[in-house]
């Protein structure tokens, strides 16, 4: 048994809570992380990965709006290497309601979002795929973000300021009382953890519904279903939206090497959000809706597609669907439940996770009565100190390509400096689709809490590319092997995990040249090296993401 | 006609038909679009490694006489076992004439190891992969060194060896890892820590630094007598290589094939194809079919992208034109077909009953037995569905068998494709 002791535990290592962790560490209090799978393993790596700019809810949610708003001006801030500044556009379809088109520019006034209606002439120029026969554009500042950097960056930070994280950890048991509250948990390999702690922070998303259960407390949660689709180029530059009331379908944003086509929306029973998968019927409306949008998206290969839950909640604990809130949700069980030590954040979104976080310090400090004041708003995360120059550190690694230099500087920032060694081994690439070298891949596992490839996918992009992970997923258990952090076997068994979980997300696109690298993969691994003929324990984590 | 046999596909099965046509005296073109299969595989021909129900399968023409009863539309089961047999011996003798010895174990299968250290079911080998030195040592538990050569990222030995201790045949016997400093690795500007076997296959093959390697290898396999390298000792010089190599360290030099390219699979590619021009076959490389006409049951003609308008013709057909990887078989949102000719396809329209659950699952997935369907002669069916009696299908791009999970790919495409030049040799003959 291992016994620590923290003034807070933040349970959930999505951007919430790894804003959460990070906040309350930059305020000097002593916090430790824990996550049941790995940093932004759940709905926050599940998503479409769009910077908002408020203008999808100008229209019907204005709070929500100008929250987006402001916390796109902070971003743009703070997480520069996490963040892409593409601008966005709503475009109108011949089919589309155009009255909504003006109801949207009158919202971003009202919200302070700097839209403008722009020729359709000047969006083809901007965005050359688009479906030539749009009838009006605007411009929005829109952008993307990336998920697994973003929570990741957050860790990173907050551990560099004293704060402890738990990855593939799970909490059993939640002992509220005045005078110190107890979390249990148990790690992966089953060792049994006790934390005694004056604050629990439920940050577990949709998954604070089990958490609240083990301490005796009620909270209802609505999941609802998102499932994307990727394709596999970068068929646009700019964040492309439909403009019409939010749907299916509507929205097409770029992000790394590909370009992602989003959303769907549909209600799942709590019980099943930890068996979610694709239907084929939602690839079809996906795939149909963005061929409106972009009509080179059904020629394009579809990579994978991967699904989210979004942690809609009941306020006042009723069961009908009226009264969920799709909005931050932050709930003092003090006054709810009686639970003194327990907060729980929930609702949001990925945009809003800072704003959350601060918000649930500021709660959190009052009830420590301790902590000074927030400063995520202001400081910069770990790699965005500065402004990011290539061309600067292309020079100061003179010797290692360009391309490798601003792929890795592109996802860790000016952290770059940790990475990249002038030593021919350091530099050799793991994954040429994204550029992955071993330097990197040794930063990720040694000082990113990577435990897996799966998790140092989320790092890196390792295996996120076209081949979805042919040759980079074995030379990475042969890392894990060579760095010493695990024995052989377990690194054949972390391969193994790997391939199935990325075979989750390409099964639902399973056709044309997807399905001719699937074969040539299962050839290699099944065929070639045999894998399927070795015998491990553990079955395979959730598929997901990007 | 300019042609008795034109050949569409130049991999494993397509190759075989040709030289057995070309070999009978018939005038053969080959016509193919690029890499073939062979350049991914193990290099080894395996020709029936696992069964049905699951279980690995230790007398691979026994095994397929069980299977002429319970799966009578299986390709082997039409071709007959005694014919799968001559079809090896053929494809053997073919390739020692190229200069590559390749090795059985009688009528039963032998095992190779893979990158993962997993024993899988084969039945011929390379020199370097299985002979009966090999064998002997085996079962005298001589010690074995499973070797890399440092910086290489398409192996690692560790991963191997894990595995190979667990298996009861090495149970007693002493494995070690080690690795081997390439002499050039210091010596060019290139990133050496990025080549790949074919790189390395290349500088090997120069001969230049092969004292020097030998040393290494004999440090670092510490006195065993077997020592184990991933596979990239040459690809043209091969096989003098080997034997230098092992008369230099005193060990016997084993090869494990890492990420592709296959250069155990080169070397019999390399083979194939100057065996087929030895014997005054006509190897068109860099085209692809692209369509033909059928009518009446014959297939009058066919044309390809380098030649546009220009229509092919002969007497005989054979398409050998691989799986969906290889561009055979086609398939797209909720469709299935064969692209060049629009052959009849067997395979399901809906997309969810392509695959298994998992990717390792222990049924395999359906879409690997999808293909070409064929009468017991493998003629194919045209549109009108007749059967096209001069156009015969091969290899990977038929139905109903599992090449992977069955371990039974080299087999299939070397005995369809012999079987089909059989049969023309044979029709040549009658109209002669």
């Amino acid at each position: 048994m291992e016994r620590y002791e923290t003034q807070a535990v933040v349970i959930g290592g999505g951007a919430t809570g790894a804003g959460t962790l990070r906040d309350l560490s930059l305020r000097g209090i002593k916090s430790i992380l824990i996550e049941k799978d790995d940093i932004a393993s759940g709905t926050t790596g599940r998503n479409h990965g769009l910077l908002h700019s408020g203008a999808r809810y100008a229209v019907k949610d204005l709070e929500s709006a100008r929250e987006c708003i402001s916390e796109n001006r902070i971003l743009k801030k703070i997480a520069r290497h996490c963040i892409e500044d593409t601008g966005g556009l709503f475009v109108t379809l011949p089919e589309d309601d155009p009255v909504y088109h003006n109801e949207l520019l009158e919202g971003c006034k009202i919200s302070d979002i700097n839209a403008r209606e722009i020729s359709i002439k000047e969006a083809l120029r901007l965005e050359p795929n688009l479906n030539h026969n749009i009838l009006s554009a605007i411009w929005v500042p829109d952008g993307t973000i990336d998920p697994f950097r973003l929570a990741a960056s957050n860790i990173l930070d907050a551990k560099e300021h004293g704060a402890g994280i738990l990855t593939h950890t799970m909490v059993t048991g939640l002992e509220l009382k005045s005078g110190g509250n107890i979390v249990r948990a148990a790690d992966e390999k089953g060792n049994q953890i006790e934390i005694r702690c004056d604050l629990v922070i439920n940050a577990a998303g949709v998954w604070g519904q089990h958490v609240c259960s083990l301490g005796g407390i009620e909270l209802k949660m609505f999941p609802s279903k998102g499932s994307m689709l990727i394709i596999d180029y970068r068929i646009n530059n700019i964040v492309v939206n439909r403009c019409r009331k939010p749907s299916d379908g509507d929205i097409i944003v770029p992000g790394d090497t590909v370009s992602l086509i989003g959303t769907t929306s549909r209600e799942i029973d709590y019980s099943r959000i930890e068996e979610l998968r694709v239907d084929d019927d939602e690839i079809d409306v996906l795939l149909e809706d963005g061929e409106k949008l972009i009509p080179n998206v059904s020629k394009t290969r579809a990579l994978r597609a991967y699904c989210g839950v979004r942690p809609l909640v009941a306020i006042s604990g009723e069961t009908m669907g009226r009264n969920i809130s799709r909005g931050i949700v932050l709930i003092d069980h003090s006054e709810r439940d009686g639970a003194e030590g327990l907060i729980t954040i929930a609702g949001g979104k990925l945009m809003t996770y800072r704003l959350m976080a601060e918000m649930t310090a500021d709660l959190a400090c009052s009830k420590l009565g301790t902590g000074g004041r927030c400063r995520t708003a202001k400081t910069p995360l770990p790699g965005s100190e500065k402004k990011i120059s290539e061309r600067k550190n292309v020079r100061a690694f003179t010797g290692i390509s360009q391309s490798v230099v601003g792929s890795t500087l592109y996802r860790h920032g000016l952290r770059v400096q940790d990475i990249l060694k002038r030593d021919k081994k350091n530099y050799r690439l793991i994954c040429e689709c994204e550029m992955v070298t071993e330097g990197e891949a040794e930063y990720a596992i040694k000082k990113l809490d990577v435990k897996n490839i799966i998790d140092l996918r989320r790092r890196t992009r390792i295996g996120m590319g076209p081949c979805q992970g042919e040759l980079c997923a074995y030379r990475s258990a042969g890392l894990f092997a060579d760095f010493g952090i695990y024995r052989p076997e377990k690194s054949i068994e972390l391969l193994y995990n790997f391939l199935e979980e990325r075979w989750k997300g390409i099964k639902p696109v399973l056709w044309g040249d997807g399905l001719r690298e699937s074969e040539f993969t299962y050839w290699i691994y099944e065929g070639l090296l045999g894998i399927g003929e070795i015998k491990f324990d553990d079955d395979p984590g959730d598929g997901d993401g990007v | 006609m300019a042609y008795d046999c034109i050949i569409i596909g130049g991999g494993l099965s397509g190759l075989t038909c040709g030289i057995k046509c070309a070999e009978d005296g018939l005038r053969t073109a080959v016509i193919s679009s690029g890499m073939n299969s062979l350049h991914f595989s193990s290099g080894s021909i395996d020709v029936f490694g696992y069964r049905q129900g699951g279980g690995k399968v230790y007398r691979p023409f026994d095994y397929m006489k069980e299977t002429a009863k319970s799966n009578p539309a299986h390709p082997y089961s039409r071709i007959g076992s005694r014919m799968v047999r001559e079809s090896l011996e053929f494809f053997n003798d073919q390739i020692s004439l190229a200069g590559i010895s390749l090795h059985d174990n009688g009528d039963e299968n032998h095992f190779r190891i893979t990158g993962l250290g997993v024993m899988k079911p084969t039945y011929f080998s390379q020199d370097s992969v299985f002979n009966d030195k090999f064998k002997k040592a085996v079962e005298e538990r001589a010690s074995i060194a499973v070797l890399n050569f440092d910086g290489y990222r398409d192996y690692y030995a560790e991963l191997t060896v894990s595995q190979l201790r667990k298996n009861p045949i090495f149970k007693r016997t002493g494995i070690i890892t080690g690795k081997v400093t390439l002499p050039f690795y210091t010596r060019t500007e290139k990133n050496l820590h990025e080549f790949r076997s074919i790189d390395l296959a290349r500088v090997f093959d120069t001969e230049k630094y092969l004292p020097r390697i030998a040393e290494e290898i004999k440090r670092a396999a510490r006195g065993a007598r077997v020592v184990s390298l991933p596979a990239f000792i040459g690809i043209d010089n091969f096989a003098q290589i080997h034997k230098r190599l092992e008369d230099l360290t005193g060990c016997l030099i084993y090869e494990i094939p890492s990420l592709p390219p296959s250069i155990l699979g080169l070397r019999l590619d390399n083979a194939l194809r100057s065996r087929f021009a030895a014997l005054g076959g006509e190897y068109s490389g860099g085209d692809r079919v692209n369509g033909g006409e059928i009518m009446d049951g014959e297939l009058d003609h066919i044309h390809t992208e380098n030649y546009g308008d220009t229509r092919h013709r002969s007497r005989f057909y054979v398409m050998s034109t691989g799986s969906f990887f290889s561009a055979g078989l086609r398939s797209g949102f909720n469709m299935l077909d064969e692209p060049v000719l629009g052959l009849r396809f067997s395979g399901s329209n809906r997309r969810s009953d392509w695959y298994s659950a998992k990717f390792f699952d222990r049924k395999g997935h359906p879409f690997l037995k999808y293909g070409v369907e064929t009468n017991k002669y493998f003629n194919p069916f045209g549109s009108d569905g007749k059967a096209v009696k001069n156009l015969f299908c091969t290899g990977a791009m038929l139905s109903g068998y599992d090449p992977i999970r069955e371990g039974s790919g080299g087999g299939v495409a070397i005995s369809t494709g012999y079987f089909a030049a059989k049969r023309i040799i044979g029709e040549m003959k009658k109209n002669k």
